[in-house]
């Protein structure tokens, strides 16, 4: 006899139900916020993983995952979010050349923010020792240089804001995250079993994000082509190129964007956020401005700090150029509706 | 040769594997066969010293020589280090007039530690055991040999409560001779002592 | 064990059955005994080893069990008594010599015991060894009784003497382990010189000839042991029902007729010598009754080949009734007990057999209900938790379903919780190795699993080499980790080739594990599994290669020796406040995952603590614990 099911038994929101709809399915873009919070998730050579069921029936590595909590009500802001101020910039500092991915404006705001104590630790991501990127805590200017650039792979930095926050502590904290580590930022700031957060980071800095790449697919990538991983540096230079950049050991390589397309998350199409809407500054690519970044100030910390920063000469600054953010606002549109429509695809099977 | 009481007298010895309960038969089994009689003591070795359940049989007769299993349900006496193998082997061995000595001290089979499976109330398991046997002596073993310096002392207060009772045809020097005969002089005090401690508990009762 | 050596001659005393084996051989001479460690025949070499000095003979552990009986031809072929004694599993790994030893023939006596594991208790299976009598046409004697085990060791020893072959007794793991009392004979006075006439020289060929004189061999095998009184009858001259039993069995159906009070009715064949079977006797006391019963233990070989003598009979003896493994009177698989086989006296005789009041039995039963098993598990501190707990986290991050091949020992219980049930297949000593190999080779037939083999320290030496060498031969996939606890710990820590130390105390010559790996080329690393982080990042790395075979030493000393060798370092608390219990963010993550019975969950207040009688301070679990709560402090600071 099949029992009819309860009309209102609530569905567990724990580790299981996060396997069974997020990791199990290959959802997973390796974001981090349920890691650190307690040993059933580990994350090693760029991937997650659950050795051993938890048991608990509600969590927050549910409560927080961005994969598991999307489909909620849609932002209420435009597509690029709240925003103000926009603004086209780079950074004059000499140590950033070569370093930064464009303008190393994030390196440099960092880097001011630990100088002048608004934080005193920041969450970022580097290639660890397998060339995989993970979470690092830094807490000065050097620290913050070697986690310069991006090899464009998801390193679960979450996850060491996690051990950060559940440390005898109370020192402020700043983040750079992609949007979907700044959507866990903010179900981290709303849950009521984590107020830590709320007390704890005082500076969030968005990327722009369109997808992102899981490490040991990369790896494999590139061991296809023949490059020897770790990476130095990566980029996808603007359309029409048609590929992906990699410098690996001072060597330089080209690999062709549809296989870089073919191995990128599969959780990143449902991402609505171009931008990082909820982040105090978000910081992306400066298009037809090679070597600057794009910045939104959102928050009136994020604004104040970019003032100060401009105002100490460390950012070279100027109003972003109106055809270049019409740009974004399509491009935020067009991730919108891909997201919409795989939100769509999935709940019709 | 003292008559036995029960003939033949049958002696289960069980506990968890590393707490000493091949010892303790071993050293009943050889008092009694000192004392002439016909003794055979059957043990569990091997994997089951590994944290699972292990048992001895001391089996006593004035006659025909024993094979090394007793028939179920037919114990004289058991003797467990450990509180739940009391009700376990009292499940295969007891009938009404088996007399119990269980030591009080609970230790958790892992699916319990991992909160898998659940272990008795000790009012519980301690009211089910005396509902199950003609005599239940229950017995705080360990915190006397930890008292004594060493919990693994626990086996030979047992021993020592079994002398009070009125069950084997020998007494309690006999036992004693028979450790003397195991162990070094050096470690015989202890050992003195958690016979003698057993004796008393019982007396105690 | 014992020095059985020093027993005096005449004065009774308690023997486990293995001790009065060994002393049996003491006193039949023996001159060289070999055996490779493994439940329940341990203690029959470990107290010969430690009788060795005194006896002033030579006793060794082997590497294993065909190496073992090897040793003993040898001390046969120099005109010396030898005796090699093994678990059942040990008979198959020996058999290969063993069924071209009888073809060639023996000088000096040579003794194979066997002691068989009804039920399995100790082993991964309950095989009957006694089919090695039949196949290699071998006597075979089966004690029921310590003081039957010395005194039919004396025979075995004659007995091959005078026929010029092996012989097998079989022991049972009841009896291996039973202590009873013994009267120990005279020991030898004198001792042989050992010379090997180089005149005589052993093989098999010319194969069918020597077949034929292995087989007259048996023969006169039979004549011997029918005359040695081993075998008899005891119960009335007509009894309504015969049994026919041998080893421990003979006692069960002894006892079983006591307690049915049927001693007017049942009479007991006991066969002490069961092959060949002694078709005279056989036939005299079918004669006696028209009701025969079987009581014997794993395999009917009692059953089938006294039935076979009955059916060339059948004529003679007329209409017979047969109880045992056929008509479901003994069980065909696990141990016999006394109350199985009076169930089946009671049965046949239509007698009531009660075993106790059912209102009794009823009310035991309901008791159960309160009484969870007991799994066996790893010891506290035991290096294998940690290393299967490193497997475990390693495999599951890797992510491409990683196959654990196990392998005999402790480690073998890394199928059950306590290993996390990592380990997917075990079979034999050092198949694990052979498995993985094959595995290794699936590749570019799409395998893309990662295949780890564990093999224990002695274990690497006994079986797994052959298959090493085929891996690197072969260029097999896969990773080897030796679980290096410097111990045959499962069967009582007998010393191995990778220890150096020997049976008898000597210092032997350390092989040693990374050398053998060097020598075949591997790529080799050690760790300590003790730490689980380094562990871990060399094990992931070890997967990553891929290619070829290569190996990780995984030593850390049994925690069992560790406690006689001083001890563990650390004393362990849980710091209560700190402890996260049953929140989101732990639940349990000590007791209910890593599982180390060192640790309780208090239910009460809702924390782990540290059973302090139980947990030897190894500080394994302190690296585990997400909020830091399990304190390991250096133990003379805290005492
Ligand atoms: C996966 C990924 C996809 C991106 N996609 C786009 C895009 O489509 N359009 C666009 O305009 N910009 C995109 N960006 C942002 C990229 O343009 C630059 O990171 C940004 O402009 C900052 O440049 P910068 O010179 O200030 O950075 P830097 O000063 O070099 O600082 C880079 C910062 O990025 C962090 N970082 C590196 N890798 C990661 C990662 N995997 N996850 C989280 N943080 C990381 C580092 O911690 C470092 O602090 C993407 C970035 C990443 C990591
Ligand atoms: S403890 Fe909490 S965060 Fe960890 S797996 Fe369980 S529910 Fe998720
Ligand atoms: S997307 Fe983030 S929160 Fe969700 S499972 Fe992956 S790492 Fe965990
Ligand atoms: S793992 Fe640590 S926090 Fe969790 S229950 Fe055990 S001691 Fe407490
Ligand atoms: S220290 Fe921890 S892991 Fe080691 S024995 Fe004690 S409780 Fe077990």
């Amino acid at each position: 006899m099949v029992l009819p099911a309860a009309p209102f038994a609530p569905q567990p929101t724990g580790l299981e139900r996060l396997l069974a709809e997020v990791i199990n399915p290959g959802l997973c873009v390796a974001c981090g916020a349920c890691l650190g919070l307690c040993p059933h998730l580990i994350f090693l050579d760029g991937q997650v993983a659950a050795p051993d069921p938890c048991g608990l029936t509600s969590g927050r590595c549910w409560d927080l995952c961005p994969v598991a909590q999307r489909g909620g009500p849609g932002a209420a802001q435009g597509p690029i979010g709240p925003v103000l101020g926009a603004w086209q910039g780079r950074a004059t500092a000499r140590d950033l050349e070569g370093r930064a991915q464009y303008g190393g404006v994030v390196s440099e705001l960092l880097a001011l923010a630990l100088e002048q104590a608004l934080v005193q630790e920041a969450v970022v991501t580097a290639a660890g020792p397998r060339g995989a990127p993970q979470g690092l805590r830094v807490s000065g200017r050097s620290g913050v240089l070697g986690a310069a650039g991006s090899i464009y792979a998801g390193g679960g930095a979450l996850g060491e804001l996690n051990r950060a926050l559940a440390e005898d502590a109370c020192h402020p904290l700043a983040v750079v995250g992609l949007p979907c580590q700044i959507q866990a930022l903010g179900a981290m700031r709303a849950h009521p079993d984590y107020p830590q957060t709320l007390e704890r980071i005082h500076l969030v800095i968005g990327l722009f994000c369109t997808m992102n790449l899981p490490w040991r697919g990369v790896r494999d990538l590139l061991a296809r082509h023949g490059v020897q991983a770790p990476l130095s540096r990566a980029d996808f230079p603007p359309p029409p190129a048609g590929i992906f950049q990699v410098w690996s050991g001072g060597a330089y390589h080209e690999l062709p964007l549809d296989q870089v397309r073919a191995i990128s998350y599969p959780g990143c199409a449902g991402c609505a956020d171009l931008t990082s809407e909820g982040a105090d500054l978000s910081v992306g690519a400066c298009e037809g401005k090679p070597g600057w970044n794009t910045i939104l100030a959102r928050t009136h910390a994020g604004a104040g700090l970019l003032e100060l920063a401009a105002g100490k000469g460390l950012l070279e600054l100027e109003p972003a150029q109106p055809a270049s953010l019409e740009h974004l606002n399509q491009a935020a549109i067009a991730k919108r509706k891909r997201a919409a429509a795989w939100s769509e695809e999935r709940r019709h099977g | 040769m003292k008559a036995l009481k029960y003939d033949p007298l049958d002696i289960v010895v069980t506990g968890v594997g590393g707490q000493g309960n091949v010892l303790a038969s071993q050293v009943l089994g050889r008092a009694l066969l000192d004392a002439g009689y016909q003794v055979t003591v059957g043990e569990t070795y091997g994997l089951s010293q590994r944290g699972g359940s292990v048992m001895s049989q001391v089996r006593v007769s004035s006659g025909p020589v024993l094979g090394p299993m007793m028939p179920d349900h037919r114990a004289t006496a058991i003797i467990s280090l450990e509180p739940l193998e009391a009700l376990r082997l009292v499940g295969t061995y007891g009938h009404p007039g088996v007399v119990v000595l269980t030591n009080d001290r609970p230790l958790r089979p892992q699916g319990v530690l991992a909160g898998e499976q659940a272990y008795p109330e000790p009012q519980e398991l301690r009211a089910t055991l005396e509902g199950l046997c003609a005599k239940l002596y229950w017995l705080p073993a360990t915190a006397a040999a930890l008292k004594l310096g060493n919990h693994i002392l626990a086996n030979v207060v047992l021993l020592g409560a079994l002398c009070a009772l009125d069950l084997l045809p020998i007494g309690a020097e006999q036992v004693e001779a028979a450790l003397a005969a195991m162990f070094p002089e050096d470690k015989m005090a202890p050992n003195r002592e958690a016979l003698a401690k057993g004796l008393a508990l019982v007396r105690e009762v | 064990m014992a020095d059985v050596s020093k027993l005096i001659p005449g004065q009774k005393v308690l023997l486990q059955g293995n001790e009065a084996i060994a002393r049996g051989a003491l006193e039949a001479g023996v001159a060289l005994a070999a055996a490779y460690p493994g439940n329940p025949s341990s203690e029959i070499l470990q107290t010969l080893a430690d009788s060795a000095h005194s006896a002033g003979i030579y006793v060794e552990w082997s590497t294993n069990e065909k190496v073992a009986l090897e040793s003993a031809a040898a001390a046969s072929y120099a005109g010396l008594r030898g005796m090699a004694s093994m678990k059942q599993n040990g008979v198959n790994v020996a058999q290969d010599f063993i069924c071209n030893l009888t073809i060639s023939g023996t000088q000096g006596g040579i003794v194979l015991v066997t002691c068989d594991d009804p039920s399995g208790v100790s082993s991964t299976n309950e095989e009957d060894a006694r089919f090695i009598a039949r196949v290699a046409c071998l006597p075979l004697l089966e004690p029921a009784t310590p003081a039957e085990c010395l005194s039919m060791m004396k025979l075995a020893f004659e007995l091959s003497e005078q026929i010029g072959n092996l012989v097998v007794l079989r022991g049972l793991a009841r009896l291996s382990h039973t202590r009873a009392g013994v009267v120990p004979g005279p020991l030898p006075e004198s001792k042989r010189r050992p010379r090997w006439d180089p005149s005589q020289r052993w093989f098999t060929i010319p194969v069918v000839p020597r077949h034929q004189a292995m087989l007259d061999k048996l023969a006169k095998a039979g004549e011997i042991m029918g005359a040695a009184g081993v075998n008899y009858y005891d119960g009335p001259q007509r009894p309504e029902l015969l049994v026919v039993a041998s080893g421990s069995s003979r006692l069960y159906a002894d006892e079983a007729r006591r307690m049915l009070e049927a001693g007017e009715r049942v009479g007991i064949l006991h066969l002490g010598a069961t092959w060949p079977l002694d078709q005279e006797l056989i036939l005299e006391h079918l004669a006696r009754a028209d009701k025969i019963l079987f009581a014997e233990e794993v395999d009917p070989h009692l059953e089938g080949g006294v039935k076979s003598i009955y059916a060339q009979h059948v004529r003679e003896l007329g209409i017979k009734d047969f109880f045992g493994q056929d008509t479901g009177h003994k069980p065909p698989v696990g141990e016999l007990s006394p109350s199985r086989v009076a169930a089946a006296l009671a049965d046949i005789l239509g007698l009531p057999w009660q075993e106790v009041d059912p209102a009794y039995q009823e009310k035991a039963q309901v008791a159960q209900a309160l009484v969870a098993p007991r799994q066996v598990g790893f010891c506290p501190g035991c290096p294998h938790r940690a290393s299967y707990w490193s497997m475990k986290q390693v495999l599951a991050a890797d992510g491409r379903e990683g196959i654990v091949s196990g392998d005999i020992g402790c480690y073998t219980l890394g199928v059950l919780p306590t290993g996390y049930q990592r380990v997917n297949a075990v079979h034999c000593m050092g198949s694990g190795p052979g498995i993985a190999s094959g595995l290794g080779k699936l590749r570019d037939q799409g395998f893309g699993q990662p295949v780890i083999s564990v093999v224990g320290d002695s274990t690497f030496f006994h079986a797994a080499l052959p298959a090493l060498v085929n891996a690197r031969w072969n260029n097999s996939d896969y990773v080897l980790v030796v679980l290096d606890n410097s111990a045959t710990a499962m069967t009582g820590f007998q010393p191995h080739p990778g220890t150096g130390a020997t049976a008898m105390g000597q210092a032997g010559t350390v092989v040693d594990v990374e050398q053998v790996c060097a020598g075949l080329g591997l790529p080799y690393a050690v760790v300590d599994p003790y730490d689980l982080e380094a562990t871990q990042e060399a094990l992931y790395d070890a997967l990553q290669i891929g290619g070829g075979l290569r190996v990780l030493i995984f030593r850390r000393l049994c925690a069992l020796v560790q406690n006689k060798q001083g001890g563990h370092p650390w004393s362990i608390s849980v710091d209560p406040e700190l402890c996260r219990g049953e929140d989101c963010g732990c639940h349990r993550f000590c007791t209910r995952v890593f599982r180390c019975p060192g640790l309780v969950f208090d239910e009460a207040t809702g924390k782990a603590t540290v059973d302090e009688v139980v947990c030897v301070g190894c500080g394994v679990c302190a690296q585990i614990c997400p909020a830091g709560a399990i304190k390991a402090r250096p133990k003379e600071a805290t005492a």
